[in-house]
């Protein structure tokens, strides 16, 4: 621990400590002071000169983001002089931007619009002809498209190439007015946390080539989520658009983005990721299906019980997925291990060891929630079944019903259950081709579409919620087996989600360690 | 592609890597001997000079854009730089780069067919009590009228 020292920005008294510059105290207190190059998650450059403020003592002004505070440091962000500044370092960084805020995809969340608001000039004083670039609307990569007339050079995107991806494909080359961004000469933007690079520019230079003119950023709601796309668990933002249903060929979901957790993912987060929220919208599963006929939700639920009572536990077998939330993992162990004492409930190790990592966020397993089943069910890395062996496991236990959650089954398992008769139940969220071939087929909602929890690859458990209604019929698997609990006159009983959860917190020994009144909104690490 | 280094010019580069006590520092030094070598700076002397020096290529790029003394692209035998700024301009920069443009018959960025002139217009040469000035290679020359560069460039051979 520094010690503490006394600062005075804009009168007010804060106690702080020596380590951190003048932005990110006044960003603590609540200040708002204006900048572009500075990103809490990069090097501080200094290079846009934005962030001026008046330092008592100081002969001119000092830019707020690489002034480290000292004690007993006077500091003013709202005076005459540091207004003008602003106003004036503003004037010149539009001096060569075009005025194509009407065709901007980053209108509506650009800080040059932001902050010309509060510091502009309206009456501009440059009657010169702009600087045309040699760049315009040019992809770059497979999800960025550069628009070198609009950067301000502030340089954010280099340092992320150089510092945090380490490829350094980007760098602003020439002097001057003629200085623009561009990648070296046939090097391709060939990394893949590309996505983030349209996060941090501050203005219209990199645009997204996927979310491009689907939609204005204004008739876009948020909210917060977990990514499944890998056991990492990186925190984002939900992107989705209520108000204009007949964009983007009505799909809801429009796109993801990082939302800052200094455990896990920071700033970023991979292309991988981001880019494959589509399943959210395409290919849903949203009726059950019952012999490829879509039925209504009781004669479906009706069948599913007939075919769980035709059966008997030592011939029914049910493969998990590492997809589901924990809270549906634990009414799934409720539902089939403790009361239909269910023992043949394995984990696939499919899309676990993929081999595909990295040292910045992206992990091997392909699932978000692996961890989630080894707590609910102590199922080790040890237990798992391989895909390719299960049809030598049907056949040895001779299993009469397969209950498949989720899992592309193989085409020789797919044969073998038409060959011998076996009963196929799909729970899951999208189309595949073992859902096609399945005799019963039940709607279950996206992660977005619910409320639940994951546990990440380094046993952080972290909650999300949703503000998406489930597509047609689809529920959270939980849901489905209150309804099968009851026809099967099984005790448990969960009338709302935060009473399972308050069950499984205090049922599952891993979590022992979590407060339900106060869990950490950047997770709370579980004991595996 | 990858550059040919030769004896002379890897002797070179030796002696300037042990000059700097840092190996990102003679990057500058290195970039004017491959010029010296070659006559201009190419993507692929950017990369050569990348690995000597141990940066990536785009931070070796970024420098040899920035500075005006280095050629992005292949210049004739004489390289004459024109001075553009605040005293050679008021001293009738204009003229004199006028009578150079007509005299060889190219525009400022511009190579002569026969390779042996470029014009460019550079930044302050630091030699404005006798603007206006050119520098032509490594030679300048001060207080330029049209009949002094008449005299000057018909004695480059």
């Amino acid at each position: 621990m520094s010690e503490k020292i006394k600062v005075t920005i804009n009168g007010k008294e804060i106690l702080t400590t020596p380590d951190k510059t003048i932005l990110q105290v006044a960003e603590e207190n609540g200040i708002d002071i204006p900048h572009y190059c500075y990103h809490p998650g990069l090097p501080v450059a200094g290079n846009c000169r934005m962030c001026l403020v008046e330092v008592e003592g100081a002969r001119k002004l000092q830019t707020a983001c690489s002034t480290q505070v000292r004690d007993g440091m006077v500091v003013r962000t709202d005076t005459p002089q540091v207004k003008e500044a602003v106003r004036q370092v503003l004037e010149f960084m539009l001096i060569n931007h075009p005025l194509d805020c009407p065709v901007c995809d980053q209108a509506g969340e650009c800080g040059l619009q932001d902050y010309y608001m509060e510091y502009g000039q309206y009456d501009p004083k440059f009657i010169e002809n702009k600087n045309k670039k040699s760049k315009k609307a040019t992809p770059i990569g497979k999800y960025v498209i550069l628009d070198q007339e609009r950067c301000i050079l502030c340089a954010r995107c280099v340092r992320f190439t150089r510092f945090i991806t380490k490829t350094e494909e980007i760098g602003i080359f020439n002097r001057g007015d003629h200085s623009e961004v561009d990648l070296f000469p046939g090097k391709e933007l060939n990394n893949r946390y590309t996505g983030n690079l349209v996060d941090i520019c501050p203005v219209g230079a990199m645009t997204c080539r996927d979310f491009r003119f689907k939609c204005r950023v204004w008739y876009l709601e948020e909210f917060d989520s977990i990514c499944p796309g890998c056991s990492r668990g990186c925190n984002i933002k939900i992107y989705y658009n209520p108000h204009r249903p007949h964009k983007a060929d009505g799909n809801r979901v429009l796109r993801f983005k990082p939302r800052f957790n200094p455990e896990v993912n920071r700033y970023w987060m991979c292309d991988d990721g981001r880019y494959g929220y589509k399943f959210i919208d395409e290919n849903r599963i949203m009726y059950p299906l019952k012999g490829k006929e879509e039925v209504y939700l009781d004669e479906a639920i009706n069948s599913f019980v007939s075919l769980l009572k035709e059966s008997i536990p030592d011939r029914t077998f049910y493969l998990l997925s590492a997809n589901s939330t924990n809270e549906e993992l634990f009414a799934t162990k409720k539902f089939f291990v403790d009361n239909y004492k269910l023992e043949n409930i394995f984990l696939p190790d499919e899309d676990i060891f993929t081999g595909d990592r990295d040292d910045l966020l992206i992990t091997e397993d392909k699932h978000p929630n692996t961890n989630g089943v080894k707590a609910i069910f102590n199922i080790l890395y040890k237990d798992l079944i391989k895909l390719d062996e299960l049809r030598e496991l049907l056949e040895e236990k001779s299993i009469s019903l397969l209950i498949v959650n989720r899992h592309e089954l193989p085409e020789d398992v797919l044969d073998f259950i038409k060959e011998n008769g076996i009963k196929l139940v799909y729970l899951g969220t999208n189309f595949n081709k073992t859902s096609k071939a399945a005799d019963l087929v039940f709607p279950i909602s996206v992660f977005a579409e619910k409320e639940g929890s994951f546990i990440n690859v380094d046993k952080r458990f972290q909650k999300f919620s949703s503000r998406l209604e489930p597509l047609g019929v689809s529920m959270p698997e939980w849901v489905l087996f209150n309804r099968l609990s009851e026809l099967m006159e099984f005790p448990v009983y969960y009338s709302s989600y935060m009473n399972i959860f308050k069950h499984m917190i205090s049922e599952v020994g891993a979590f022992k360690n979590i407060d339900l009144n106060n869990i950490n909104k950047y997770g709370v690490l579980v004991e595996l | 592609m990858s550059v040919e280094i030769s004896v002379n010019l890897r002797k070179k580069i030796d002696e300037i890597k042990k000059k700097f006590p840092r190996d990102k520092s003679p990057i500058l030094p290195l970039l004017h001997a491959f010029q010296d070598e070659f006559g201009y700076i190419s993507v692929e002397i950017e990369e050569e000079v990348a690995k000597i020096v141990g940066v990536s290529p785009v931070y070796v790029r970024e420098v040899s854009t920035f500075y005006s003394m280095f050629n992005n692209k292949p210049v004739g035998k004489y390289h004459i730089q024109v001075c553009g700024n605040i005293s050679c301009w008021l001293r009738g920069y204009d003229e004199i780069v006028e009578y150079i443009k007509k005299k060889l018959g190219i525009e400022i960025g511009e190579t002569t067919p026969d390779g042996k002139f470029t014009l460019s217009r550079v930044e302050c040469l630091g030699m404005c009590d006798q603007a206006p000035v050119m520098q032509i290679n490594g030679d300048f020359y001060g207080n330029l009228t049209p009949e002094k560069i008449d005299e000057i460039l018909d004695n480059l051979e």
